[in-house]
């Protein structure tokens, strides 16, 4: 479980390190989309570390929740953008709740383990 | 199953920073620092140059309309003015009619009791009858006159030809009508006077009538006016 939090840290500097390194230019338009892609992605993450700290961890749950996550909040903001609704709202919304009950979660977790 | 979580936390992971890191790069890094504070800046000066060049333009644009406006009115009045000379030149040159008070003169030859035709060149109606009725009408006042509808113009002809008297190109036979503009007494009293025109002619044998009209209509001369020889003098041209 450690190990897994370890590289976890590591590979998310390793992630950002390359990101900033990549010649890869984002064209400005898509940076609502990265942000929320990014939303999406970091409440799987907590959502996994969660279910890990809860003993539920499925490895194909994880994987395929990390994905369609993704997809989801891009493919919304995408069709908000084409109707001109703010569905982007909507993601941010539904994903920054779930990362804070992930989190509250996570939290309560270690604080019964370690400062019972 | 641990590898398989660490192996799957490190693929999210990693691609979560990339992420992170492409986010970080696209909302701080690429934009040059001045440029953000210098283009707005620029671009400003810019409208308001624009703007400023608008309201110029539009300044132009309404005066050159009102100029265009007062030109327009201006070759209209120029052209009412010159139509209104062309009439009266064209009316005192005898190319409309004319109307208004004046006298109708008939001169018509009395048949002869005894002879058949002894009377047809000694006694006829000659041109000079007519050009002396015509020029003691001009006399008394008359400014538009017509031998039988042929309307006397500044060029115009009285002689004779054989037993037709030529105006304007005209044959006119007997008897003849001279319709005449101007004060009906005034031109009447010309031509009756005692010893005048009308006693004379009468001792001819010619028949004359007068007849006063409140109201009369001189036609227009209708033939083509063409000046093959004469030209006008260029202004300054002095020969």
């Amino acid at each position: 479980m450690w190990l897994g939090i370890i590289l976890a840290v590591v590979g998310l500097f390793m992630g950002v390190f390359l990101g900033l390194k990549i010649p890869i230019n984002l064209p400005e338009g898509y940076t609502l989309y990265l942000g929320l892609a990014v939303l999406a992605a970091l409440d799987s993450v907590f959502g996994g570390v969660r279910a890990s700290l809860e003993d539920k961890f499925d490895n194909k749950i994880f994987l395929t929740g990390f994905f369609s996550n993704i997809l989801l909040a891009v493919g919304l903001t995408y069709l908000g953008e084409q109707l001109d609704i703010a569905f982007s709202i909507a993601v941010v919304v539904a994903f920054g709740v779930r990362l804070f009950h992930n989190l509250a979660f996570i939290r309560r977790y270690l604080l019964k383990k370690w400062w019972p | 199953m641990g590898k398989n979580l660490a192996l799957s936390f490190l693929v999210v992971s990693l691609i979560l920073g990339i992420m992170l890191g492409l986010q970080f790069r696209g909302s701080y890094m690429e934009v040059p620092a001045e440029a953000v504070p210098e283009r707005p800046h620029a671009l400003t000066g810019e409208l308001a140059q624009l703007e400023t060049d608008y309201q110029n333009l539009q300044a132009d644009a309404a005066d050159l309309q009102h100029k265009l406006l007062q030109a327009e009115q201006g070759t209209r009045e120029l052209y009412a003015v010159l139509q209104d000379e062309l009439q009266k030149i064209k009316f005192a040159a005898g190319l409309l009619p004319a109307t208004g008070p004046g006298i109708v003169v008939v001169l018509d030859n009395i048949p002869d009791d005894e002879g058949f035709d002894s009377d047809s060149t000694m006694f006829a109606i000659g041109h000079e009858d007519i050009l002396k009725m015509v020029n003691e009408l001009r006399a008394a006042g008359a400014t538009a006159i017509a031998v039988n509808d042929q309307r006397l113009l500044a060029t115009s002809e009285i002689r004779s030809a054989g037993r037709f008297i030529v105006v304007n190109l005209h044959r006119l036979t007997a008897p003849y009508t001279i319709k005449a503009v101007g004060v009906p007494e005034r031109l009447e009293s010309g031509l009756k006077i005692k010893g005048g025109l009308v006693e004379t002619l009468k001792e001819w044998n010619i028949e004359v009538i007068v007849t006063s009209y409140e109201e009369l209509t001189v036609p227009a001369y209708t033939g083509p006016v063409n000046f093959h020889y004469a030209k006008p003098v260029e202004e300054g041209e002095d020969k």
